[in-house]
């Protein structure tokens, strides 16, 4: 007995179970599909968070005012200080000076308040540092280090709220496109159990006779067995194959608007998914047939009784 | 050749289809198995193909004790006895060349001996001018005829005919019973399960009668004795 013959055959009667049950095929591959848009729209989304994350994060910034008695060593060695840690990525040093000229040319126009820092007599700004991090976590921490004795009481205020909302914000946002979309995968999953069961469970019955018969005269359990698997197979990897024709011919045809509208992030999305389409893919049938493969096992148990 | 040693089947603890039977059937023997509805006729005949198991005792077919055979070795046992049913058991679909050569196919023989092997059996069965028919397009004794064939694919050493001529005018049953005898002259021992009076009447063959799961007679040359 050939095996590779079997084989051959396994996969005939295989294409002959999922042509004789045409729309049933279809509409489990179409859920397939549907199963699989959704985790790939829930991690398009994730990649466009954190790009637009890393590029916020990148402009980001901790600015930490000292008091005018502050001297130039005092911040210089607060500078230091921040450089030793390696969430830090760079320290700018701005000089009260600088902050007067930057702060009178910014009001040049404004004679009141022009007038109002002539009044005082002396410049009444103090030195600053401006802190960038690797990460837009680690502004707590630097926030919390720079509470040492040595530099807390020389400072008079830091400011960076207004970014951390931003960030905040769009942090919280992807989390809830992830819960939404994991919950809406599962939703989805859950439809393509059900629904390859039944057509697996239909299968067997369109097929009831064919199998007493190859029963009655001594086919092999795993011939039996055999195109069914092959069916909950094949139903996984004409589906990925749709979804990998689906995503790249919508990312070709909207190359222009992703990048128009995300910027940045949509030349990384359509990078993301070129450069690792087969991991991505190649993970999603892995995962789909597994889920089929399970579910055609309890299928034939219940059913097809050898 | 067939042993069944102190064979009982219980279907549930107190409802038995076969009691205590014992039972030798010689190579090439052609024994009919008589009994009314009920009388556990079918059942010894689903214990010789491994359809059941039995509760108690022993079955050897050949060598070989399929008493307790595990079901990887089924398919093996299968290739070995060929089966007739009532009903012929037929794919509609296919061509009557087709049916005949899906067994061979499921076993996994090449399309060559495919080739070879089913034009031999037609012919053996008298249908090789209707290879290419539908079963639909035959007559019953045809279409029986047809899955005489299939059962013969794999040379089995023994063929179970269950009620063959069932759902057959008496000429067709007649036929078929013809068609058995030949087969059984070419060396097949054939266990033939049958409650028609006249055909058992005709073969002047080996008759074992069943009632209520026993063997009440074993006879050469028997006749059918119950009412």
């Amino acid at each position: 007995m050939s095996i590779t013959l079997s084989i051959a055959r396994m996969v005939k009667f295989t294409s002959q179970n999922v042509f004789r049950n045409f729309w049933l095929s279809f509409i489990t591959s179409t859920i397939f599909v549907l199963t699989l848009i959704t985790i790939n729209a829930v991690l398009f989304m994730n990649v466009v968070a954190d790009s637009v994350l890393e590029t916020v994060g990148q402009k980001v910034e901790v600015t930490f005012y000292f008091l005018p008695n502050a001297t130039e060593d005092i911040v210089a060695s607060a500078q230091g200080y921040l450089r030793g840690f390696s969430q830090v990525r760079d320290v700018q040093f701005v000089s009260k000076e600088d902050a007067l000229n930057s702060f009178t040319q910014r009001y040049q126009n404004d004679e009141v308040i022009l007038s109002s820092l002539s009044e005082l007599g002396e410049n009444p700004f103090g030195h600053s540092l401006v802190v960038s991090t690797y990460s837009t976590e680690d502004f707590g921490f630097i926030v919390d280090a720079m509470e040492t004795p040595e530099f807390s009481s020389y400072i008079k205020e830091h400011d960076f709220t207004d970014y951390q909302q931003v960030i905040e914000k769009i942090e919280l946002l992807n989390k809830r496109i992830r819960y939404a979309g994991f919950c809406f995968a599962a939703l989805f999953g859950l439809i393509a159990i059900m629904i390859i069961f039944n057509t697996i469970r239909v299968a067997i019955y369109v097929h009831r006779d064919e199998i007493a018969i190859m029963k009655l005269v001594g086919a092999n359990d795993w011939f039996i067995r055999g195109p069914f698997i092959l069916e909950a197979l094949l139903y996984s990897l004409l589906s990925t194959l749709a979804i990998v024709i689906i995503i790249f011919v919508a990312l070709g045809a909207s190359h222009v608007q992703m990048i128009g509208f995300f910027g940045d992030a949509g030349e990384q999305i359509i990078q993301y998914f070129k450069d690792n389409a087969i991991i991505i893919f190649g993970l999603e049938f892995a995962g789909l047939a597994m889920l089929s493969l399970l579910t055609t096992a309890f299928a034939m148990r219940k059913y097809l009784k050898i | 050749m067939i042993r069944f040693s102190n064979v009982s089947k219980f279907y549930e603890p107190s409802t038995h289809a076969l009691l205590h039977v014992n039972l030798h059937i010689k190579p090439g023997e052609f024994i009919s198995i008589v009994g009314q509805s009920g009388s556990g006729k079918t059942t010894l005949a689903k214990l010789l193909f491994a359809e059941e198991k039995p509760t108690k005792g022993k079955i050897v077919v050949g060598d070989w004790d399929i008493s307790n055979i595990s079901q990887s070795d089924i398919p093996g046992l299968r290739r070995q006895i060929g089966v007739v049913f009532q009903d012929f058991k037929l794919l509609s679909r296919k061509t009557v060349f087709e049916n005949v050569s899906f067994a061979l196919e499921v076993a996994g023989e090449e399309r060559k001996r495919i080739r070879e092997i089913v034009p031999q059996v037609l012919k053996i069965v008298g249908l090789s001018d209707k290879h290419s028919r539908y079963p639909r397009q035959l007559s019953g004794g045809e279409q029986q005829r047809v899955s005489i064939a299939r059962s013969l694919v794999h040379r089995p050493k023994i063929l179970v005919a269950d009620e063959p001529t069932g759902n057959l005018d008496t000429i067709h049953a007649y036929e078929i019973i013809q068609l058995l005898k030949k087969i059984n002259e070419y060396g097949t021992t054939v266990v033939l399960v049958t409650h028609d009076r006249d055909i058992v009447n005709a073969l002047k063959k080996r008759v074992v009668t069943i009632a209520e799961g026993k063997i009440v007679s074993d006879i050469e040359r028997g006749k059918y004795l119950l009412s």
